[in-house]
């Protein structure tokens, strides 16, 4: 499928024909006042901001009239959200752009299926950490328009601070090698992260699994040569049944150090860490035109059967004619 | 039977210890049980019997002296203050403890380097008092102190937000599961015994939770509980009309004590030599690649952090306090720059031209930018700089790696110098040292400068947060 832009006619087509205030999802509208909302209306970026709607009706109407190229709203609740002041809390935000992930492995110039898929994938992943082991659960999925939005609202972590918030980010990407070495009456022992299969070393565990499936001979890791990477992707059929010990064996003990070490901080950018540590961050608005891409932004019910191409295209795209 | 509040002195049983003293009008006598469990104390070692605390305040000070003189003095012996780490002491020591509190909250207030010192003492006290305990006492006294520590069996992980926020623990360093962290043997074995195979689930209990990730946790939500009530003292001072003057010289002779091995070793160096670095004119040939990358001009995302969150404080403090981690003494612009010369001829130039390289040039579309490099200069949110304005807001020390890595990852492409430090300040002081050392070796005298400054980086060797917004976009 061709994601073109939408020219200002498909615009208010969509927001007068398809788009409805309903679509809007629950947890933003009952939260409506407390919201700052920004617009892009030439598509040179969000310059129209500290918007603030009253009442849902008010929304409904400035989107049918002006159809925006881009819609936005503040993930943070304020007192006073025309100034954005008296910060009451955000929403922890995570931000997987599928053009942005890292091993990508179609090599396409915007985004296809193929890293949107990679995309989603990621996000499962996060997803899972996010409940699993940190305990939380209040966790919405968008479809962004080109990756996918996971948006935390658990009153645990809405009023942590970016420090927290950062950390939280590293350890559900696995930015960090766990330590190996650990010690007990006075003996040091060496455990391999791959040998503790829960907690941080299993989060870490997966996301290295998830990278060297995904290897390919022409990228490029931090402090990784060529030949490692070569070295990795002949060996790396083992870990399809988790036989870590004898992919690490067959790398050698230091060179695996050295590729795991790579992982680590090619993780950090698996998702856009600003956008997770930025407490004021307005973000695109579920239901709205993603107008560079004429893709819907959804919020998304079940991230398993859910299809891009299939869910969030508008009716104006079956439209065209070229 | 160690008390538990010989290593939390803010424990019910501290706070019994000082309500029993009462008032004030005690403080400064002497207290000869005290000399005596000193001078009795078989590891003891006294060379002069001045050294020998008489009273609660001589107890406070040299808590400090000790933690300041095992950290910087090469000739540090530890048996001079063998005391402290005598259970005997307890009661005086609390004591001791709750004055250092409420001098420095009261003096120099939350964001002191008063306040770091003392907390950092305080952690390491308390791991210097558990080695020297049997191991079954120690184990005992961390499960105790735990247990009132954490309100709950099962604490969520959000509980330690405050250490989570200081750094103080790394949330990759604890054991998760559905949110609650896990300590106990029982109930690490019931949640994970069944996923681990080929490995004795008790074993990697001990290895992976055992004493260590206890007494760390335990340290650490300690040294948070200082730093707590040092704020909560600077709270009440602010409304109280007069401090007792008892707790003003204390402070005044804590600030002695910390500020001798400033001059004598530099604090925060961990070595011999030191003393201020010299202050003079950049040079680019030292700057760290990251800085090198901005002055060429960002061409992507991020121009605003780039120039006001990672440029303007790393391009002040180079110019004009390069040794900020190294003293660990906050500072205004103005103590460096009196009449703003070196700011308005030098340092805003250079961010501006930074600014300028950016495509598009930061200021062309974003003119209010120059107030925020202002603000994170410490002048307010004004268009220009005055002195009159000056602390209102914050003068930003440097953004360290790790920040970097996370607000501005493009940037970020390290070279082998990157590898052993923290902060691109560290670099740049590092390079200058390796750059003058290379002139002296290159000149004829050849001689040594023993004060430039290649200090490590200190604890402190962290930049501060954006409070700032970004525009949205995915």
């Amino acid at each position: 499928m061709d994601l073109k832009p939408a020219n200002p006619n498909e615009r208010r087509q969509y927001y007068r024909e398809e788009w409805s205030v309903k679509d809007v999802p629950d947890f933003i509208r009952k939260s409506l006042i407390q919201r700052e909302f920004g617009f892009d209306h030439m598509g040179r970026g969000p310059n129209d901001r500290y918007r603030v709607f009253q009442n849902i009706e008010y929304l409904r109407k400035f989107m049918r009239y002006r159809a925006p190229f881009a819609a936005y709203s503040s993930v943070a609740f304020y007192h006073k959200p025309r100034r954005r002041d008296g910060w009451i809390k955000a929403e922890l935000v995570f931000d997987v752009d599928a053009k942005d992930i890292p091993l990508r492995s179609c090599g396409c110039a915007n985004v296809c299926e193929i890293c949107l898929g990679q995309a989603k994938e990621i996000v499962q992943g996060l997803v899972d950490t996010l409940s699993g082991d940190l305990g939380l659960s209040d966790i919405h999925i968008v479809y962004s328009g080109r990756g996918y939005h996971i948006r935390v609202q658990d009153d645990l972590v809405t009023r942590t601070d970016s420090d927290v918030r950062s950390q939280v980010l590293k350890y559900i990407v696995g930015s960090e090698v766990p330590r190996s070495e650990y010690s007990h009456d006075g003996m040091k022992y060496n455990l391999e992260h791959f040998t503790i299969p829960f907690a941080y070393p299993k989060v870490f565990t997966d996301r290295v699994k998830q990278a060297i499936l995904s290897l390919d001979p022409s990228m490029e890791l931090d402090g990784v040569n060529m030949k490692l990477i070569k070295d990795a992707i002949k060996h790396r059929r083992l870990l399809e049944n988790d036989q870590w010990g004898i992919f690490r064996k067959n790398i050698g003990p230091q060179r695996y150090a050295k590729l795991v070490k790579g992982i680590a901080s090619l993780n950090l950018t698996l998702v856009d860490a600003k956008v997770s540590i930025d407490l004021k961050r307005i973000l695109r608005l579920p239901s709205s035109l993603h107008s560079g891409v004429s893709m819907k932004c959804t919020l998304i019910k079940n991230l398993e059967s859910f299809d891009p191409f299939e869910d969030a295209v508008p009716n104006f795209v079956f439209e065209r004619k070229d | 039977m160690v008390s538990i509040s010989f290593l939390n002195p803010l424990s019910p049983e501290g706070k019994d210890i000082v309500r029993e003293l009462g008032s004030f009008e005690a403080i400064s006598q002497d207290i000869p049980e005290l000399r005596n469990i000193v001078t009795h104390n078989p590891s003891q070692e006294i060379v002069d019997d001045d050294e020998i605390p008489s009273n609660y305040l001589e107890l406070a000070l040299k808590r400090m002296e000790w933690y300041i003189k095992k950290k910087n003095d090469r000739n540090f012996n530890a048996r001079r203050y063998s005391f402290l780490a005598d259970p005997a002491i307890t009661k005086y020591d609390v004591i001791s403890f709750y004055l250092l509190c409420q001098a420095i909250g009261v003096k120099f207030g939350p964001n002191s380097r008063e306040n770091r010192v003392m907390v950092e003492a305080q952690g390491d006290l308390v791991q210097e008092r558990l080695s020297k305990l049997h191991v079954d006492e120690a184990r005992m006294m961390v499960e105790q102190s735990l247990q009132l520590l954490l309100a709950d069996d099962r604490v969520h992980w959000t509980f330690f937000e405050e250490l989570l926020s200081s750094r103080k623990i790394q949330l990759t360093d604890l054991i998760l599961d559905q949110g609650e962290l896990i300590l106990d043997q029982e109930d690490f074995i019931q949640r994970f015994g069944p996923k681990i195979q080929h490995r004795n689930p008790l074993s990697m209990y001990q290895l992976l939770i055992g004493d260590e990730l206890k007494e760390v946790i335990m340290v650490k939500l300690i040294m948070q509980a200082t730093e707590d009530y040092i704020k909560q003292v600077n709270e009440k001072a602010r409304i109280m009309v007069e401090p007792n003057p008892i707790l003003l010289e204390l402070a005044d002779q804590l600030a002695e004590v910390l500020s001798e091995p400033m001059q004598r070793y530099g604090y925060g160096s961990n070595r011999g030599g030191g003393g201020p670095m010299k202050i003079g004119p950049l040079n680019p040939l030292a700057f760290p690649p990251c800085v090198k990358t901005a002055m060429e001009g960002i061409k992507s995302g991020g121009r605003n952090d780039a120039i006001v969150l990672f440029m303007t404080p790393f391009i002040s403090y180079a110019r004009l306090y390069p040794d900020v981690f190294r003293m660990n003494v906050t500072k205004r612009v103005s103590d460096q720059d009196p009449n703003l010369e070196i700011v308005e001829n030098e340092i805003l130039p250079l961010i501006y031209e930074a600014a300028e390289n950016c495509q598009p040039p930061l200021f062309d579309d974003q003119p209010q930018e120059k107030v925020n490099i202002n603000a994170k200069l410490g002048f307010g949110m004004h268009p220009s700089l005055k002195l009159e304005h000056e602390g209102e807001t914050t003068w930003y020390t440097p953004m360290s790696c790790e920040k970097i890595k996370l607000h501005l990852p493009h940037l970020c492409k390290p070279d082998d110098v990157c590898k052993k430090i923290g902060n691109p300040l560290s670099y740049y002081n590092r390079m200058m040292w390796v750059l003058e050392h290379q002139e002296n070796e290159n000149s004829d005298d050849g001689e040594e400068d023993s004060n430039s400054g290649m200090g490590a980086d200190s604890l402190s060797d962290v930049g501060m947060d954006s409070g700032d917004e970004n525009l949205g976009e995915e």
